[in-house]
């Protein structure tokens, strides 16, 4: 039957509206619009770390990436098929357990057991979210353990380690407020007249009693505890300026008076007079230098929008690098080493920033972690550089701070390489021209995974990462003594 | 609504559907032959007329992280700048295709070679040489070490080596090797032998 005149631009217009709705629906990877605010995360404090895992915004919703969530808990291997998302996590010392979630559904299943979700599981750019909400009862089924979730203040406890404090009022001249913590902390202090404000971004810190704490005291006024955004704050108030002191390694801050500032001269002061060699009468004592460290920076390459090679077009090798950072990382703890990273979660870094970074940090050690789909096995890197005649004590320069360093850089490399061959892992020692290796005044290597047997998929295998990261920290351990132990 | 308007709208629906996956054909046939032609596209002419000449290249390979040495003819012009020119296409010509042990971006060319005094070589690459060159720290290494010792191989006065890309210094090849320095041909002369 022919259509008429209006029927006719009516189909044609279902049918191109249609059409485009269609190729729209084929080319988006999904349905949702989705951004990162920068301050937008969840701190989790478990046993074995603490850490940040960056939210996504959707709809209004905040969401956590699943990989992000459980990789320092235990080993992740996660995969996408079509709109499945599979993931195996491993905690310590236990078998894998299954995850499962479909993108845009509410429903899964977490140890074969049905899940229900508040919202849509989401996937985007090849990575799993599901909202913030059920991080705490996930992580608590997957762990077996109690969790506390604070969800105002994005805070998420995990087995019973929150730490509580106390505040004791002394009222000397002048006053002093002791706050007491069972373990040592190290929380970021900020002052201003009348005013000392404590941070707690890796403490889990808690509140014991009321929140604010009211003192009939002329030097200190009150005390108040809050959290938000994933950090806690202790916030000291008074009538005069203040300062903060750390006494009894770190269990106790100690927070009273600031003294007087000083009267200021005209006069420019005198010269120092040069130590006696045997001093009859006691001199104020100089302050003591801080004691050496050994200090490991493991730098995990790109983040944030620089995704690094595409190990696959689901893996990127940001996140590949991120993890066995997180596996060096504790393998160097399981050997008495401290390791820092240089970044623990998705942010990008440039390779000045890095190179700055780590020469402020003063490692005893630098270590570059790199993966790639080409070629096979682990490559250690040094410097590309020629030797040169330099001090490491001396000011350096920048394009070739690392001349300074290449024969220890040379021994570590060598230890890991050995270290690696004893685990029949195929490795290879090269030099390379790779930023920003040529910037670091320290100690200096670059380990680039690659695929152990062509299957490029078991580059990001627990197994795989393992060995690896055991090679690199007993590479490590080995060559400690011959590495210089620096000054903070 | 009448059943015949439900049938239209069905038939309709189909239609869409069906121009949809159309659509998505022509959008991977195009990325096919986008990519085709690039390689094909390398099939340079050569830059001049004349008897061929044996020039030496160091091919990399990722699969074992090794540079070879190799000989083919090539046909060269006789001006210095434009033989090292017509020497590095002809090693690029070995990276192109998709087969190669050592591919690098689709499409990517030499766009100029310059001399600073008698020893030092400036290669203008074009941006597909970098943009679409496969990210790794050996990877990049690899084709940075295999340019050096080309030119090195073929122009024995030439000692220093800087890369640019579209006539602009860049940090990095692909995000790990760094583009910012003049490369010793000395230098990489050893890394070539520990590669070997």
């Amino acid at each position: 039957m022919p259509l008429s005149g209006r029927r006719s631009r009516l189909a044609w217009a279902i049918t191109a509206g249609s059409a485009l709705l269609f190729a729209a629906l084929l080319t988006r990877q999904t349905g949702v619009h989705a951004q990162s605010p920068g301050q937008n995360q969840l701190t989790v404090y478990s046993p074995r770390t603490s850490y940040s895992v960056p939210l996504l915004e959707v709809n209004g919703q905040p969401y956590a990436g699943l990989v992000e969530l459980l990789e320092p808990l235990g080993s992740v291997d996660a995969r996408i098929d079509g709109k499945k998302y599979k993931l195996h996590f491993t905690p310590p010392g236990g078998r894998p357990l299954e995850v499962q979630f479909t993108g845009g559904k509410d429903k899964g299943k977490v140890r074969g057991n049905g899940y229900k979700l508040p919202a849509n599981f989401i996937l985007q750019n090849g990575r799993g979210y599901l909202p913030l909400s059920v991080t705490s009862d996930l992580v608590s089924k997957l762990l077996a353990t109690d969790t506390e979730f604070h969800a105002a203040a994005r805070r998420l406890f995990i087995g019973n380690i929150q730490l509580r404090y106390t505040l004791e009022l002394h009222k000397d001249n002048p006053s002093r407020l002791l706050l007491g913590f069972s373990s040592p902390v190290n929380p970021s202090i900020a002052t201003e007249p009348g005013r000392v404000r404590l941070t707690f971004r890796r403490e889990p810190i808690v509140s014991t009693g009321p929140e604010n704490v009211p003192y009939s005291d002329p030097l200190i006024s009150g005390a108040s505890f809050s959290e938000h955004d994933g950090l806690a704050e202790l916030d000291v108030t008074g009538t005069a300026p203040m300062m903060a002191n750390f006494a009894d390694g770190g269990r106790t801050i100690i927070i009273t008076g600031a003294p007087a500032a000083a009267p200021v001269t005209q006069e420019a002061p005198a010269p120092l007079p040069p130590a006696p060699a045997n001093p009859q009468n006691p001199s104020p004592q100089p302050r003591q230098p801080a004691a050496p460290r050994f200090l490991v920076l493991i730098d995990p390459a790109h983040g944030g929008s620089d995704i690094g090679a595409a190990i696959t077009p689901s893996l990127p090798e940001k996140d590949v690098v991120l993890a066995l950072a997180r596996r060096v990382q504790h393998e160097l703890a399981n050997r008495g080493i401290a390791a820092g990273l240089l970044r623990n979660s998705d942010v990008a870094i440039t390779l000045d920033q890095r190179a700055t970074w780590t020469n402020a940090a003063r490692p005893a050690l630098y270590i570059a972690l790199h993966a790639a789909n080409t070629g096979q096995g682990v490559h250690v890197f040094t410097a590309m550089l020629p030797a040169a005649n330099l001090s490491p004590q001396g000011f350096l320069p920048w394009d070739t701070a690392q001349a300074a360093f290449l024969d220890l850089s040379g021994s570590v490399a060598g230890s890991v390489a050995a270290e690696l061959e004893s685990r029949k892992l195929p490795n290879a020692t090269l030099l390379a021209p790779l930023r920003p290796m040529n910037n670091i005044a320290a100690p200096a290597i670059a380990v680039e995974i690659a695929p152990p047997a062509g299957n490029v998929d078991e580059i990001a295998s627990a197994a795989y990462q393992e060995q690896v990261a055991q090679s690199i920290a007993a590479g490590v351990a080995a060559v400690r003594a011959k590495l210089p132990e620096v000054r903070p | 609504m009448t059943r015949r308007v439900l049938v239209m709208f069905a038939v309709l629906a189909a239609i869409a559907v069906g121009l949809g996956f159309y659509a998505l054909h022509l959008k991977r046939k195009v990325a096919r032959d986008e990519q085709l032609a690039a390689e094909q596209q390398r099939a340079l002419a050569p830059l001049s007329n004349g008897p061929p000449t044996t020039v030496t290249l160091y091919i990399a390979s990722d699969s074992d992280g090794t540079l070879r040495r190799t000989q083919v003819n090539v046909t060269l012009p006789p001006e210095r700048t434009e033989r090292d020119r017509a020497v590095l296409r002809a090693l690029f010509e070995q990276y192109l295709p998709s087969s190669s042990p050592h591919p690098i971006g689709a499409g990517a060319d030499v766009r100029d070679v310059y001399l600073l005094g008698d020893d030092t070589a400036v290669v203008d690459t074009n941006a597909a040489f970098a943009d679409a060159h496969p990210s790794g720290v050996l990877a990049e290494e690899l084709t940075v070490a295999s340019i050096v010792v080309t030119l090195n191989a073929n122009d024995s006065k030439i000692g220093r080596v800087k890369i640019l890309v579209n006539g602009q210094e860049r940090e990095t090849l692909a995000g790990h090797a760094d583009l910012r320095r003049f490369y010793e041909a000395s230098n990489i002369g050893q890394v070539v032998k520990d590669m070997q």
